[in-house]
């Protein structure tokens, strides 16, 4: 409603202003608050920082020109096109480089500008450094996108911001945008919960180029002459970049009140000071990147944030001790078979041929010193680690080494050692972005959390006593209570097979008690769990059967006190 | 054939000077995981610090080197003491974007400073060619790769037969341990910045006598620096070492081959690869 109510105001400015400098400096705004808005897709809500949108930018404005001027192509088909062509590219760095650790990305982004850049230099079939003039064609002005005012293109440059700011308010309000923050909090924990990130991160690269494009064609048609110094210089590189920063990325209008914000202050310190204004700002946003990525990473709206009181964070009442409930009966159906699973790290073998059946509705434990191998078994059988021997079946489909989301589509979903949640995302949306992912398309995403979905979420925090929590970060919650919700973002998934790897280490002891008792009343629901715990008493307590590794390889079976009094287990843990 | 031997010859030396100004990218990745993007910035400020030595007091390259150095690991020092420092706990994401920030500040710093020209050398000590057989190797290129090497072989004796240097690699490997063993991990940190942006403004000093400085020469160093590290493996000497090299062949090689003006895509298109196939890099784990 807001955003309506801002495009329609500036809409009508025009109506009261005619001043061509003004109208000037507000063009700049709207595309170059364009590309920043794209920018901030794929730097700000997914974290995979690009130091080279002038590439897509300068996509865009080269291939409407060069459609124009060599064939007569009206830039409403060129726009696309460019589009297009910004989008393949950007697909190729991203398929490149995103399964690497970030600064791959950067760096490639940061090439790629350069690289792009000395070819346009010297192609040429675009007039290499000459530069492209374009035609005029002031007869057919909306085919052609061409007039001799700036009213128009402020119009049409104000429309293609709104169409920005529009996709990325749906973006942030639907469940595209919880997706890309968490796989930007936390890759890892996310593919855990079935979220194919790559799928997700590819998409909102795409988008942001394409954003980055159009921008750049209208550009073109405003100018009417590009070169490669205009549209691909390391500066609109770095005005985007510095826009998004500034006003604060991952954020819906961060980007667009960075743009007004830096195009105005630069168009007056240039007036102002003449030429000598051309390299001091860049000096000044240079600085400014440095202190907001010391103090502030959040940007000007993250000041403003700052300055609001900040919630308190609900204590949990601990309950009394209940009796504990009843836990479920185990099927003969086998949910997760591994067979001679082997994995080694240089020269020590950390798994050595594991053999391990787990039946539909049991509780299994696993148990063994540290470094037995047990997380490792976990890593291996979700994805997260490729065997090097073996094989892991989940109902009777062979599921060895593949991505860590697709372990969970099947129905196999862990949590970690190490409590992983979404630390700047709400309790709630953390279990949202936990929703089952088996099936779900890109437009699917596209759309805001089902209501079933919603009310499911709310359901399970009540389950775990979160429910008071719902809206604070998950950073801000205790370690315990960061458990917990970890636990009901696995429940959330609706993965019949549940794995925890020690879910009460660090846990607070009367805390214990109530997940003992979540595990045993989720089991005679039906969920088939497997857990990694050094806690005897909570092994007791949960465990249908227990498997007993150590130096990787299973040394005992069976049900817990039969384990218990092994002799093999005995000389491991008490060395007699 | 006698050309493409010509071509490896120049790639081979330039590539030593690459090797010096990758070393530094990939000791502070190595000690302690963050990329410096503006690196190259510092490489560009030295090359400045050269000329202006010789322009004012016509000091040679020969005799600028040890002023510039020592003044140049102090500013790698002091970069780690008042901005890197106060980034180390943050994520990567504010890592990248404090040292982007520092890319512009030093960059249009140099444009407010020295104006957009570009300048060179012309009277050095420096200069002429050798003639080996038929084929021709320049005095100030050779001077240069020389020197790299001489900094690596020292490099290399610091890290291994010093107790600073072992302390350096002690932290490399798990800071954490190291700071329980009594190592001031701080102090170590601080050394890896002095030494790297020191190497990047040694190659700096003898790049002046046959290459010329503008505010932007960093733009294509830096690429050809992470090439290399990419080439040869983040993280490690030996990788800047054989990425260096590597990459100056490929340049220089394919270049003749194909087309001078597309130098740059070539390292461009080995990066790219590399990261497809090997992102480790020739000589990582």
């Amino acid at each position: 409603m807001s955003l309506l109510l801002l495009v329609a105001g500036l809409a009508l400015v025009p109506l009261a202003v005619r001043d061509s400098f003004f109208l000037n400096a507000a063009i700049h705004v709207f595309l170059l608050g364009t590309a920043a808005l794209g920018w901030n897709l794929i730097g700000g809500y997914a974290g995979q920082l690009s130091f080279g949108h002038a590439v897509f930018f300068g996509v865009g404005a080269y291939t409407s020109s060069v459609l124009l001027t060599r064939h007569g192509v009206w830039p409403w088909v060129g726009g696309p096109v460019g589009a297009a062509l910004a989008v393949g590219l950007s697909l190729v760095i991203g398929a490149a480089t995103f399964r690497l650790r970030r600064h791959f990305f950067a760096l490639a982004t940061l090439a790629l500008a350069e690289i792009t850049r000395i070819t346009f230099l010297n192609w040429t079939y675009v007039e290499a450094a000459i530069g492209l003039y374009l035609p005029l064609h002031y007869r057919g002005r909306l085919a052609y996108l061409m007039w001799d005012g700036k009213v128009p293109y402020y119009l049409a440059g104000l429309a293609l911001f709104a169409a920005a700011l529009a996709l990325t308010w749906w973006v942030d309000r639907t469940r595209m945008g919880l997706y890309l923050k968490a796989t930007n909090q936390d890759a890892d924990a996310a593919e855990a919960l079935g979220l194919p990130t790559l799928r997700y991160k590819l998409w909102a690269m795409g988008a942001s180029a394409a954003l980055a494009a159009l921008a750049g064609t209208l550009y073109a048609q405003y100018v009417l002459y590009i070169d490669p110094y205009t549209v691909m210089a390391s500066r609109i590189s770095l005005l985007v970049v510095v826009m998004a920063l500034i006003g604060g990325r991952g954020t819906v209008f961060g980007p667009a009140l960075g743009a007004a914000f830096i195009v105005l202050l630069s168009e007056y310190t240039r007036t102002a000071l003449g030429h000598l204004g051309q390299g001091y700002d860049f000096i000044l946003f240079g600085a400014l990147i440095m202190l907001l990525a010391i103090y502030e990473p959040r940007g000007l709206l993250g000041l403003g944030r700052r300055a609001r009181p900040h919630r308190a964070v609900p204590v949990v009442e601990g309950s009394a001790p209940a009796p504990l409930p009843a836990s479920g009966t185990p099927q003969d159906r086998v949910a997760l078979r591994v067979e001679g699973l082997s994995k080694r790290f240089g020269g020590v073998a950390a798994l050595e041929a594991v053999d391990l059946v787990v039946r539909q509705g049991e509780v299994l434990g696993l148990i063994g010193p540290n470094g037995a191998g047990k997380s490792t078994l976990f890593d291996c059988i979700t994805g997260f680690q490729r065997p090097d021997r073996g094989r892991v079946v989940v109902d009777g489909a062979d599921l060895t080494a593949r991505p860590p989301h697709a372990l969970a589509h099947a129905g196999v979903v862990r949590t970690f050692q190490l409590v992983r949640v979404f630390p700047e995302l709400t309790a709630l949306e953390n279990l949202l972005v936990a929703q089952p992912h088996r099936g779900e398309s890109v437009w699917q995403a596209l759309r805001p959390p089902a209501p079933a979905v919603r009310a499911r979420a709310e359901a399970l925090l009540r389950r775990v006593g979160l429910a008071a929590s719902r809206e604070v970060p998950a950073g801000e919650l205790s370690y315990g209570q960061q458990k917990v919700l970890a636990l009901a973002m696995a429940l959330m998934t609706q993965a019949p097979v549940i794995l925890l790897d020690e879910p009460t280490a660090g846990v607070h002891p009367a805390l214990i008690q109530e997940l003992v008792a979540q595990i045993r009343a989720l089991n005679a629901e039906g969920r088939t769990f497997v857990v990694i715990e050094h806690h005897m008493e909570v092994v007791n307590a949960l465990a249908h059967r227990v498997y007993f590794l150590a130096g990787g390889r299973v040394l005992a079976e069976g049900t817990p006190e039969a384990v218990r009094q092994d002799p093999q287990v005995l000389h491991a843990y008490y060395g007699h | 054939m006698d050309l493409l031997v010509q071509a490896a010859l120049n790639g081979l030396l330039l590539g030593l000077v690459y090797a010096l100004v990758a070393l530094g990218l990939s000791l502070i990745w190595g000690v302690m995981e963050v990329v410096n993007l503006a690196h190259a910035e510092y490489l560009m400020l030295a090359m400045y610090a050269t000329y202006w030595l010789w322009a004012l007091g016509r000091v040679d390259p020969l005799v600028a080197a040890p002023v510039v150095l020592p003044l140049f690991f102090l500013l790698g020092w002091l970069t780690y003491r008042v901005l890197i420092r106060r980034v180390l706990a943050a994520p990567m994401v504010s890592q990248i974007f404090a040292t982007f920030g520092l890319l512009f500040f030093l960059r249009y710093s140099a444009f407010a400073a020295f104006g957009p020209n570009v300048r060179g050398i012309w009277q050095s000590h420096l200069a002429g060619s050798l003639t080996v057989g038929p084929w021709y190797v320049g005095v100030p290129q050779l001077a240069a790769a020389l020197v790299a090497l001489g900094a690596f072989a020292l490099l290399w004796l610091f890290l291994n037969r010093t107790k600073t240097g072992k302390a350096l690699q002690a932290t490399a490997q798990d800071r954490v341990v190291a700071q329980t063993l009594g190592i001031d991990v701080e102090q170590m940190f601080a050394l890896a910045w002095g030494i790297g942006i020191a190497a990047a403004a040694l190659a700096g000093v003898f790049l002046m006598p046959f290459y010329q400085v503008s505010p932007t020469v960093g733009d294509a160093f830096l690429l050809i620096a992470f090439a290399s590290v990419v080439l040869g493996g983040f993280g490690t000497v030996a990788g800047a070492l054989v990425g260096g090299i590597g990459i100056g062949l490929v340049e220089n090689v394919l270049g003749a081959l194909i087309a001078p003006t597309f130098k740059l895509l070539f390292a461009f298109a080995v990066f790219v690869l590399m990261l497809l196939v090997r992102p480790q890099g020739l000589v990582g784990e």
